[in-house]
């Protein structure tokens, strides 16, 4: 029923109703008024698209063809950078790990969500509503905040959770070594990122007619039953977005391995490849790798993000 | 057209508006808009030059440089410690303006932003006059040839701290030679199964001032010289046997692998996790406020040696005042670094006594009043008759002009080691390799 | 809207209560420990047990001296703050709101192009273009002041996106082309027949990019060299990595725990009160 106003490479625009205007039978005056009316509504966030996003990135392009040495200056080598960059051993360790770590916690957040989310559709008590809320306040604290505070609930001398390993005999946890330490940045993530996502699902779950699961209660289904046939298909799109965002902002992470590393000097420079782009800029002064760097992540996270819609649109599509 | 009623949020949407267009109006006002990076100077106002630093208790030596200078005023700057300055100094140099009259720099960056030419050479402005008052080693450092790049303000020089209460109750020898070390931290692992002698944090600084004492001299760079050569020379010997002796105590379980500098690793001092420290002439103003439990009961003693009677020393850290090309008062901004601290009795008042900054000023060094300190923390030791003949005998060290770079690898690769993922004798080895490619590829050649 | 099923749900729920309490409970810690830590004094900081009270009841102390500390600069972060992401997030409010109207309403040469680039734009990341946007702010002069902060913050697609799909849902073309037949001017209909019916994702996208700015770290972490200027989040960290190099000579964690709690206080607050709006604001189509 619906004319895609976007092509049909995005997923989330399938089920968009009409949005175009009826061509009005007044004629080509009026719509040259209507494009004009258009073009200026959207002129102001245009202008700062090109001014904050176009200009910089086409700068950080133009940086990143270049390659800087101290002892000569800087010039240009086309794509050699990208070259040393994806051979990087650190580069590619980041990537490694972003990916191991996504793979575990990702499923476990959005799973979480999900859960939590179909939870509070069935249930209105008020038990149900405070945990609403309560799910969601980690979003309203700035993330370097969180990490801090996370940060002194993992350490040692100012937390509670390290002696724990003491009360089963073993010696207290450190929970910013090896192993250990991507699992505690994955609780922070979860801790600070799954009431939102539980939220944007709920809403979804919310948007729901009614009449699509009252045949099934009718027909004696149990609400989990109903959750799991029902609701989650329903909400798919919803779903998927949700998942397209994490993984995109998964594959960025930054803030908190960038605070947390002044806990855990086990976060090297190049613990996530944003955080090696980072180090490169700033610690090493070594700005055209660092933009190299940079475009390599977002390439990886483009085709990435891509090949996921592309095949979920197909499977989709498939009768 | 539809009349809509406005509802109530949206009345408590406007007020909101309004008080913060209100607020952001007077926030520009107050100077919440464009400031003035680098020195301003109206003809006749005396002339402003702006400091970035981040000693403890700065804001009284500012204070006092200004009550004695009446023609030029210092404006001072935390921008952040260490690695977060020098991230911001070099983005100003690189975008071309931001920079700061006045930085302060450590010792082993100090080449890394002479060969960013971007530092003002203070011998024009009448530097060189001040080479006498500084220990010798400093001012190697801070110079090349005869120009001088920066002005020695604090230094480390190292020793040993120990916890004298616990070494006299097991009755363990303070160790006068590293080969006694390795037998004391058998013994004190014997004495308590949960402490260890130290721990070996991953400290670039840190194991460098061992490896300075052990001889080893792995760095070598001159811009005036030769612009495009460096040395490098990791494996010497020298330094093989440093990272060879704590790989093993490590290995042994007889040092501890907790990183420095945390509140962690502050508090396990406290609670007597490590009985010794090889530390420096900073480190007792560092811990004297926050060990509070185990306050004098620790001592200082001179470092072990790797050869009985020898009288071999190291230097962890140390801090200069250099001036950016950026400074459009170079001549004032000179007068600023010189004298910030230099020979003011009233700067190093507050840098002795409240910021524990260990000067490099010969004759504040020389002083009674440093030297027969006696600290409480230290159980009134007076630990400087041991840090100042330290830093009187030290020699020359030079640094690379990628320090950084040098040290993060240093330290990556001796977090794998920690970690058991490697030996520890590939660990100088593979330093060397990543280093030398890396200054091949910045256009360097390498003398190895 | 409730499901009230059969009387055999009740055992359910009750599990269901349970895991809820269990994962209030979570969420809650965090919190809970920042109250806690904000009542007590550095030395108990380091000595009591971190979930429960200290030796005293220091919250008043402790609020002194963080507004006194560094001559008050925490005040400082705390209106520049406010001022930041407040100006931020109206601004990218605005443009936002316009951009998706213009988006879902209209038509004109090159909207595709843009609306198709708008979802590649959201997945740019936020860090890549700081660097960037710092050298070409720095040839206008225009770093170390708060406009490097609040200008490249007015960026924001995803609101963009929010508000054009929840326009092209809830707005109905029939009532503009009415409006226009009265010979109204486009401006005056988005501004007195389209506004109003999207309160909802008005106020979600503000409070969205209020989050976002108020957030920030890396952004005014490059831009600002100057305390007086630092937002929150950058003058915390200052002060935590302070705290960590100087242990000896500045009491400092106990003024990052209770900062950190009044640095969170506002935007809980701001989140309570306007709980109805973004509640069904991220319920738009979009996401159907």
């Amino acid at each position: 029923m619906s004319v895609n106003v976007l092509p049909d490479r995005h997923a989330a625009s399938a089920a968009a109703p009409r949005t175009e205007p009826r061509r009005s039978r007044r004629g080509s005056s009026f719509q040259k008024r209507q494009s004009f009316a258009g073009a200026l509504f959207v002129l102001p966030f245009l202008v700062i698209v090109i001014l904050f996003l176009a200009l910089p990135l086409g700068y950080a392009l133009w940086l990143s063809l270049h390659s800087e040495s101290l002892a000569f200056g800087t010039r240009f080598t086309g794509f050699d950078q990208y070259v040393h960059v994806f051979k990087d051993p650190e580069f590619r360790d980041g990537l490694w790990r972003v990916i191991r770590f996504g793979i575990v916690q990702i499923p476990i957040m959005l799973g979480l969500a999900l859960v939590a989310a179909l939870a509070l559709d069935a249930i209105n008590s008020r038990v149900a509503r405070l945990f609403r809320l309560i799910a969601f306040m980690p979003y309203a604290v700035p993330v370097v905040i969180g990490a801090l505070m996370w940060g002194f609930l993992y350490s040692r001398t100012f937390g509670p959770f390290a002696g724990v390993g003491q009360l089963f005999g073993g010696g207290s946890v450190n929970f910013f070594g090896g192993h250990l330490l991507l699992v505690a940045l994955g609780n922070v993530v979860t801790w600070a990122w799954t009431g939102y996502n539980m939220i944007v699902l709920y809403s979804a779950l919310q948007g729901l007619p009614r009449e699509m699961y009252e045949a099934a209660v009718v027909d004696g289904a149990s609400p989990i039953q109903i959750a799991w046939h029902v609701k989650v298909p329903a909400i798919r799109q919803a779903i998927s977005l949700a998942a397209i965002f994490t993984v995109i902002g998964t594959m960025q992470f930054f803030n908190e391995p960038a605070i947390l590393a002044r806990f855990a000097p086990d976060i090297d420079a190049g613990y996530t490849p944003n955080l090696y782009a980072y180090s490169q800029a700033f610690r090493f002064g070594a700005f055209n790798y660092s933009a190299a760097t940079s475009f390599a992540l977002g390439l990886t996270v483009f085709v990435l993000s891509y090949a996921y819609v592309f095949l979920t649109r197909r499977r989709a599509a498939r009768p | 057209m539809r009349k809509t009623l406005r509802p109530v949020p949206a009345r408590r949407t406007r007020w909101l508006v309004a008080i913060l267009v209100t607020v952001a109006a007077l926030a520009s006002a107050c100077g919440g808009g464009s400031s003035a990076n680098g020195s301003d100077s109206s003809g006749s106002g005396p002339v402003h030059i702006k400091v970035w630093a981040w000693y403890p208790e700065f804001k009284g030596v500012v204070d006092a440089f200004n009550a004695s200078h009446k023609d030029v005023q210092v404006d001072w700057t935390n921008v952040g410690t260490g690695p977060d300055q020098y991230a911001k100094l070099k983005t100003a140099f690189k975008a071309g303006s931001g920079a700061p009259d006045v930085a302060m720099v450590e010792f082993q960056e100090v080449p890394s932003f002479i060969i960013l030419n971007q530092l003002v050479d203070m011998g024009k402005y009448g530097a060189n006059d001040d080479k006498a008052m500084y220990a010798d080693w400093a001012w190697k450092q801070a110079t090349d040839g005869n120009k001088v790049y920066a002005i020695p303000v604090d230094g480390g020089p190292m020793a040993l701290m120990y916890r004298k209460d616990l070494f006299d109750k097991y009755k363990i020898p303070v160790p006068t030679t590293w080969a006694e070390y390795a037998a004391d931290a058998e013994k004190i692992k014997a004495a308590d199964p949960n402490a260890y002698i130290a721990s070996f944090g991953k400290d670039g600084g840190w194991i460098n001032g061992l490896m300075w004492q052990a001889g080893c001299r792995p760095y070598g760079y001159s811009q005036a010289k030769a612009k495009d050569q460096v040395t490098v020379k990791l494996t010497d010997p020298a330094c093989e046997k440093v990272m060879d002796f704590y790989g093993d105590l490590v290995n042994r379980g007889l040092m501890a692998k907790d990183p420095f500098f945390t509140a962690d690793a502050t508090a396990a001092l406290d609670k007597g996790k490590y009985w010794t420290w090889a530390a420096a002439g900073w480190t007792p103003g560092y811990l004297a406020g926050s060990l509070k439990q185990t306050a004098g009961k620790w001592a200082v003693a001179p470092m072990p040696q790797w050869t009985a009677g020898e009288d071999a020393q190291g230097d962890w850290g140390g801090s200069t005042f250099v001036v950016t090309t950026q400074s459009k008062h170079p001549k004032e901004a000179t007068i600023v670094a010189r004298e910030l601290f230099g020979g003011s009795k009233a700067a190093w008042d507050i840098g002795l006594n409240k910021a524990f900054l260990y000067p490099l000023v010969k004759n504040v060094a020389a002083d009674p009043a440093f030297t027969e300190k006696s600290y409480p923390f230290f159980n009134g030791q007076k630990v400087n008759e041991i840090f100042v003949p330290v830093s009187n005998s030290l020699g020359e060290f030079q640094y690379t002009p990628f320090q950084d770079y040098v040290f993060t690898t240093l330290n990556d690769l001796s977090a794998e080691a920690l970690a058991g993922k490697r030996p520890w004798n590939t660990v100088l080895e593979e330093t060397q390799k990543k280093v030398v490619a890396y200054a091949e590829q910045q256009g360097f050649k390498v003398q190895q | 809207m409730s499901a009230t099923t059969s009387a055999g749900v009740k055992p359910r729920t009750r599990l269901a209560h349970a895991i809820m309490g269990l994962g209030m409970l979570y969420f809650a810690v965090p919190l809970v420990w920042i109250v806690i830590a904000a009542t007590k004094s550095q030395p108990d900081l380091l000595s009591t047990p971190a979930l429960w009270f200290g030796h005293g009841f220091d919250l008043v102390a402790n609020l002194k001296q963080l507004f006194r500390e560094d001559d008050g600069v925490y005040g400082r972060w705390l209106v520049n703050t406010a001022v930041y992401s407040g100006l931020s997030a109206l601004g990218a409010t605005t443009l936002c709101a316009l951009a998706g109207y213009g988006l879902a309403r209209f038509t004109f040469p090159g909207k595709r192009l843009l609306e198709s680039a708008l979802l590649g734009m959201i997945m740019v990341p936020g860090t890549a273009l700081v660097l960037p946007t710092y050298l070409l702010l720095s040839h206008i002069h225009l770093v170390n002041t708060m406009w490097a902060v609040i200008l490249p913050s007015l960026l924001s697609p995803f609101c963009t996106y929010l508000v054009r799909v929840y326009i092209a849902e809830s707005v109905p073309v029939e009532l503009l082309e009415a409006a226009r037949m009265d010979r109204a001017g486009e401006l005056r209909i988005f501004l007195q027949v389209v506004l109003p019916m999207i309160k909802p994702v008005i106020v979600t996208v503000f409070l969205f990019t209020l989050v976002a700015t108020w957030n920030n770290y890396f952004l005014p972490l490059v831009m600002l060299s100057e305390s007086k200027l630092y937002p929150l989040t950058v003058g915390l960290t200052t002060w935590f990595n302070t705290a960590q190099q100087e242990a000896g000579t500045r009491v400092l964690f106990n003024l990052i725990t209770t900062g950190s709690l009044v640095a969170i206080v506002p935007l809980i607050i701001a989140f309570l009160m306007l709980q109805r709006f973004w509640r069904s604001g991220l319920s738009s189509g979009s996401l159907k």
